[in-house]
């Protein structure tokens, strides 16, 4: 089947001959047409600044429904992807993290409590490829109290 | 994880600060040197104490007390001192002074803090995890909760309670 006899078929119907042969010259025309016109050229004379300035940004975003938008986003996924060491070393949020912590004491107690937890895991890869059980991080609880939750 | 098995702990913040291990059951290593450190101040204010009952006999009576470190008497007193350390820390706070210092704390097993008989009674069966070389404390090593016998029988559980990821941030930030 040609393309001619395909246009026949258009909207699921028979359509008459004619029909069909317009379709097939307007379809020719249009090609012909675009392949005449230099788009780069059109778009440099489309000044885009005034094209902006009658886009009514406000009414633009009236429209848009955000909680069906982030509704359909993977917020966990795209947090997932966030580097946060790097952002941290590399932007203004380490200086505000480390201003707002305590000084030299509480960065001791740190260092100390990281390398504890370090050897805790250290013993505890030992005692699982001696018991033959993977380790799979420091257990708890199911249900984990909130933070600071005590007496 | 921080160090894979059969090599040495790496130094800096381990990379399993990257999440909080706030409520996490506490591993051997930070429980045994906060109980050194218990130890290791419950005695020394306790040899503190005893210099400074010498020290005012001597100003107000003018005789030297010695102190003999085998007398019953001493013993039963830092016995009953160590006693009021420990079980006043854990149902006061939840912790000791050496527990303060590593970031661990006892909770019960529903994640609440210790009462003041769980205190007492956990305070009363450390002994018995000294017993036999220290094997009431194998549990902190094979126990899927990491409990000791003294935490089996008082209901309790000791978990981190420091932000590991606040603490990572940190380092981070001054890198």
């Amino acid at each position: 089947m040609d393309s001619f006899q395909r246009q026949r078929w258009a909207d699921g119907r028979l359509v008459t001959r004619r029909e069909a042969l317009a379709q097939a010259v307007t379809e020719r025309a249009v090609d012909l047409v675009m392949s005449a016109v230099d788009v780069d050229e059109l778009l440099e004379q489309v000044d885009l600044n005034a094209v902006l300035d009658q886009v009514d940004i406000n009414r633009l975003l009236d429209r848009i429904d955000l909680d069906r938008l982030l509704g359909r986003m993977d917020l966990n996924d795209i947090v997932q992807h966030i580097d946060v060491d790097a952002l941290v070393k590399q932007t203004d949020l380490g200086a505000v993290i480390a201003a707002s912590s305590s000084g030299a004491a509480s960065d001791v107690l740190d260092v100390l409590r990281s390398q504890t937890v370090g050897l805790d895991e250290f013993i505890a890869r030992w005692i699982g490829r001696l018991r033959r059980r993977p380790y799979a991080g420091p257990p708890g609880p199911p249900d984990q109290p909130p933070p600071g939750a005590g007496p | 994880m921080t160090a894979r098995a059969g090599h040495a702990p790496p130094s800096g913040p381990p990379a399993v600060a990257r999440e909080s291990l706030q409520g996490k059951y506490a591993g051997f290593a930070s429980r045994f040197t906060a109980f050194a450190v218990d130890v290791g101040v419950s005695l020394g204010v306790f040899m503190l104490a005893l210099a400074a009952i010498s020290f005012a006999a001597r100003v107000l009576t003018g005789k030297d007390i010695s102190w003999n470190k085998g007398d019953t008497w001493v013993i039963t007193a830092y016995a009953v001192w160590a006693f009021a350390y420990f079980a006043y820390s854990w149902a006061a706070s939840g912790r000791t002074a050496g527990m303060a210092v590593f970031g661990v704390r006892v909770v019960t097993d529903d994640g609440t803090g210790a009462s003041a008989r769980r205190a007492v009674v956990r305070t009363l069966a450390l002994p018995l995890s000294l017993l036999f070389l220290g094997l009431g404390f194998v549990g902190i090593l094979l126990g899927d909760r990491r409990r000791a016998l003294h935490d089996v029988i008082a209901g309790t559980a000791v978990i981190y309670s420091w932000d590991a990821r606040a603490a990572r941030l940190r380092f981070l930030s001054r890198g």
